[in-house]
């Protein structure tokens, strides 16, 4: 048995207001000066980096960081409540989301209405914390609204038609999954009274309702999670955003969806419940058909981000998957994947910015050569992808083996072999990228001596620092989070897990 | 004894009267004296909240006539809450009135305006304020008469078509009321609400048919009035054919009057032997399909104004729902649904008027690129089309909150589905001008060229509103205290 002391802190308070404060001073200041806009952002997202880790001797120690506020709407209050879940996501939105806005400067120099994108990026991040950060139902649901909403500011940021179709679609995803949700927290809110998390959850009814509510935040949070076959918004949306956009949403925000659901299950209804009445075969079901179509589908896309996005389902796939098993072991390789996937995912999607940023060049097939002109993008790329794959000294693989794992304890050996299938799908749409950019020559296209493309592949080069730099450390947290001994995320995932599921 | 809620009313009255005798001799100041005179019955009826809520109702006698012969004036938590809810957006957009007029109402109808405007405020309290039938009777007519007066004072053929056609449907509901309040006193011999319900139950076993009649009479004459689904035919044509300022008041306060009334009459009248008969089923019927089709048809216009009016017609059946439902919380979320719509729909509207008053365009498309040159005016806009869907931390989303527990509270979640949907389809047709507005360029570039802001006479009002909702969404048990619920 874990120690719970719990503590009084203003931090996770702090975490969340100061990108709110952030986001009005960079609104106030940026008609005057862009550099004073850009390194407000930066500051910003560094402070609230620092803030997030000043709970860490808090989490060090096995205490549980508590702040509640009942007199902001009440009856419901506004309460705070930092585990190691989540500490340990706070910290990986907060550290990706620095590098991501570290990333953005230059990415976003030539880019229009920048005095639009960086306070709905700072705002964002404030919504993103503030779900992994709060105790109880509704304040998250809060910060859900909060962070879906200005998510779409950033996802049609191109406005162009494409941009716009997608951005509507994913309002419109989005409002069903928040309708959702708000049904299933209203019936939360009749059947028990309360909407505080606890551990082992709060309330125990077997009825109707309590399965609609049930299916209600599967619906809910599938939707942010890209759950199949709730995931239509998510290959246009994640691809049309710019490209440090598209990390975040791919990489963070989509994992608010998987978080909400852990919480739902380990800390709403209680892994008692679920497991008694079997509801948990909706979402590993679910999930199973998620890892294969998302990995099939992501086959046969040609454009980049479009691919990426689509793994991104096929991944999300684990997390759901990893929660509905039941196991010490499926639950710690779950929640590691939560966070291992950021890195990974992140560090692709800006690869790929980089390389648009670069060419303006998105198809697959065109990128022939790309690693000899730029090779530490690619190098970088690289790492991410084998880590996706699952290749061992890399991140991804602990997650897998961890899940694989739980799988057997579980008895549901199928579900190794869908893990199988999905990693070898991951080799098939992932190894042709890494071959064609190094393998290939750099020869011209034979049949038109000067095609557009050539033209473009002639701007191959290595982007500047200020964008290496950020895409380098995330990758090299897919190595690092591996190899060394003392590996801070995998003790606080198996810690979550512990508090989680006893 | 508080004199200060027939006050309100009176003073509203009487400037009524005087309001062209003041424009004759000083134009300029008859706005002034109307705007003031609105906000000092805001006064009375804010300090008859805090006197209702610290000493609990009370019923007060005109002139000290004892009941059977004068008029008596019962004041509750919720005809209190009504009275300040009615007062403070008369006020807001009284406010807003004096410049949209300038430019929306031609020379010799405008003194006319203010006077229908104070009108319409006197009546609205003495509907909720009334002790008895007669004077509920008298003070619907007058608040019927007065909302005609208020669209037709457009002048154009629309706004006289479509007056006819409420006048038409209104008086016709008139009739059913009048009806109904016969047939209650052939059967009770009395028109005090109180009375009659002492005598009631005597009635229902010795003429229970004339009081079904009554009843069903009862539910048809408000139900028109305050546009209940299939009787709702009136209400499109009349909220987008008057002046925005009219419509702010036509869709923000006074059908919600006429479901005040109803449910008032069925609690305090008919309440001992309501038990028996499916009025609320009917009821619950009704409201779904008001709230399920009115946003259906709201999603096919092309018109803003006609937009917002459908919508009406939808968030109206939410406060049937939430009345109907009968659970504490249903009861708190309707009558909590009556402020935040009213504030909702009067900024939506207040805000379709100044981008009418600005660029003389009224369709949904004619948004498109609006939102940085106009950004309070847009803003206002989305804010208060984000509450409608029931965005966290406005308004709506507490009054769909409650309506939504009540509704389980009653052993019906099947209305907690409903109120999803039907937000899912307000969603539908609120994010598109919200979207287009911030996001989407004119087809034609010079279309925009010179357009700004409205002036501030006209937003400060709306900002006013949007804070309101920002506050109620933020603190509801500011509200929920006055209405005596706690929870």
């Amino acid at each position: 048995m874990i120690s719970q002391d719990i503590v009084f802190s203003w931090l996770p308070v702090l975490a969340v207001i100061v990108p709110l404060v952030g986001t009005l001073v960079i609104y106030m200041v940026e008609y005057r000066s862009w550099r004073l806009r850009n390194a407000l952002s930066v500051v910003t997202a560094a402070i609230t980096l620092i803030v997030v880790l000043d709970m860490y001797p808090a989490i060090r120690a096995g205490k549980i960081i508590e702040a509640n506020f009942p007199r902001i709407i009440p009856p419901l209050g506004m309460s705070f409540r930092v585990d190691p879940l989540g500490f340990l996501l706070a910290v990986t939105t907060a550290f990706i989301w620095l590098m991501v806005t570290l990333y953005s400067l230059e990415y976003m120099s030539h880019e229009h209405h920048k005095n639009r994108y960086y306070p709905f990026l700072i705002l964002t991040l404030s919504g993103c914390l503030g779900v992994v950060l709060t105790g109880d139902l509704f304040s998250l649901f809060v910060f859900f609204e909060l962070m879906s909403l200005t998510a779409f500011v950033l996802v049609i940021h191109e406005e162009t038609p494409e941009a716009m179709r997608a951005g509507f679609k994913y309002l419109v995803m989005t409002i069903v999954g928040s309708l959702a949700l708000f049904f299933a927290i209203v019936v939360t809110y009749e059947l028990a009274g309360t909407l505080k998390f606890s551990p082992n959850g709060f309330f125990f009814d077997t009825s109707l309702l309590s399965f609609l509510g049930f299916l209600g935040y599967i619906v809910g949070f599938g939707v942010k999670a890209g759950m199949v076959p709730l995931h239509v918004w998510l290959p246009d949306a994640h691809p049309v955003a710019p490209s440090p956009a598209s990390a975040l949403l791919s990489g963070l925000m989509i994992k608010t969806g998987a978080y909400g659901l852990l919480r739902v299950i380990y800390n709403v209804y209680g892994a008692d419940l679920i497991q008694a009445m079997g509801w948990y075969n909706i979402l590993i079901w679910a999930a199973a058909i998620t890892i294969f179509l998302g990995s099939a589908v992501a086959i046969v896309q040609d454009d980049i981000k479009r691919r990426l996005a689509y793994s991104s389902i096929g991944q999300m796939g684990y997390i759901l998957l990893g929660m509905g098993l039941f196991t010490q072991s499926a639950l710690v390789g779950d929640i590691f994947h939560i966070f291992s996937h950021a890195f990974m995912k992140s560090t692709l999607f800006l690869c790929a910015g980089a390389i648009i940023y670069k060419t303006g060049l998105r198809k697959i097939k065109d990128l022939a050569g790309i690693g000899k002109k730029m090779p530490i993008t690619m190098g970088a790329f690289t790492t991410a992808a084998m880590a996706m794959i699952g290749i061992p000294p890399l991140n991804g693989f602990i997650s897998k083996w961890n899940l694989s794992l739980g799988a057997l304890q579980a008895g549901k050996p199928f579900f190794v072999f869908l893990l199988l299938v999905s990693s070898l799908m991951n080799m098939i749409y992932y190894a042709p990228i890494i071959i064609t950019a190094f393998m290939s020559g750099d020869h011209i296209n034979d049949d038109h001596a000067e095609h557009e493309t050539d033209k473009k592949r002639r701007l191959f080069g290595e982007v500047p620092p200020a964008m290496l730099i950020p895409m380098v450390i995330l990758a090299l947290g897919c190595l690092v989070f591996d190899l060394f001994p003392e590996n801070l995320p995998l003790y606080l995932a198996t810690l979550s897990a512990r508090l989680l599921f006893r | 004894m508080l004199h200060l809620p027939v006050l309100a009313v009176v003073i509203s009255l009487l400037g009524a009267y005087l309001i062209p005798l003041i424009y004759h001799f000083r134009r300029n100041l008859a706005s002034v004296v109307a705007v003031g005179i609105s906000g000092l019955a805001l006064c009375f009826s804010a300090a008859t909240a805090v006197y209702v809520s610290r000493y609990g109702a009370f019923s007060y006698l005109l002139g000290m006539w004892s009941i059977p012969w004068g008029i008596e004036v019962y004041v509750d938590r919720m005809s209190a809450f009504m009275m300040l809810v009615i007062s403070s957006i008369t006020f807001l957009v009284m406010l807003y009135a004096m410049e949209d007029v300038r430019h929306e109402l031609t020379e010799a109808p405008r003194k006319w305006y203010w006077t229908l405007n104070l009108l319409l405020l006197a009546s609205m309290m003495g509907v909720v304020m009334a002790g008895d039938l007669f004077n509920l009777f008298v003070f619907v007519e007058i608040s019927s008469i007065a909302a005609c007066g208020t669209i037709s004072v457009k002048g154009d053929r629309r706004a006289v078509e479509a007056t006819f056609r409420y006048l038409v449907l209104s008086t016709l509901g008139s009739g059913a009321l009048l009806l109904s309040i016969a047939l209650l006193y052939m059967v009770t011999g009395n028109l005090n609400m109180t009375y009659i319900s002492g005598e009631i139950q005597k009635a229902a076993f010795l003429y229970p048919k004339n009081l079904y009649a009554a009843l069903t009479f009862m539910v048809v004459g408000f139900g028109v009035k305050s546009a209940l689904f299939p009787l709702h035919s009136w209400l499109p044509d009349a909220h987008s054919a008057a002046p925005a300022p009219s419509s702010a008041v036509l869709s923000g306060l006074v059908v919600k009057i006429y479901i005040f009334a109803l449910f008032q009459v069925l609690s305090r009248v008919f309440g001992p032997v309501i038990a028996g008969i499916p009025v609320e089923t009917v009821v619950l019927l009704m409201a779904t399909m008001a709230v399920v089709l009115g946003s259906v048809l709201a999603m096919g216009q092309k018109e803003l104004k006609r937009m917002l009016a459908y919508s009406t017609v939808a968030q109206v059946g939410y406060v049937f729902m939430g009345l109907a439902l009968g659970a504490d919380r249903a009861v708190a979320g309707g009558m909590m649904h009556i402020l935040t719509h009213a504030l909702m729909k009067s900024s939506l509207f207040l805000a379709a008027g100044s981008v009418l008053y600005k660029t003389g365009k009224k369709n949904i498309t004619d948004l498109a690129g609006l939102g940085p040159r106009m950004p309070v005016t847009m803003g206002v806009f989305s804010l208060a089309a984000a509450s409608m869907i029931g965005v966290p931390l406005l308004g709506g989303f507490v009054s769909k909150w409650y309506l939504a527990l009540g509704a389980t509270d009653a052993g019906k979640s099947f209305y907690a589905l409903i109120i999803i949907v039907s937000s899912f389809l307000t969603a539908l047709y609120f994010l598109p001008p919200v979207i287009s507005a911030f996001f989407g360029k004119q087809p034609d570039d010079s279309v925009g060229k010179g357009i700004d802001e409205a002036p501030a006479v006209m937003l400060v009002p709306m900002v006013i509103l949007s804070i309101a909702l920002l506050g109620v969404g933020l603190f509801p048990s500011l509200v929920l205290g006055l209405l005596g619920y706690r929870g």
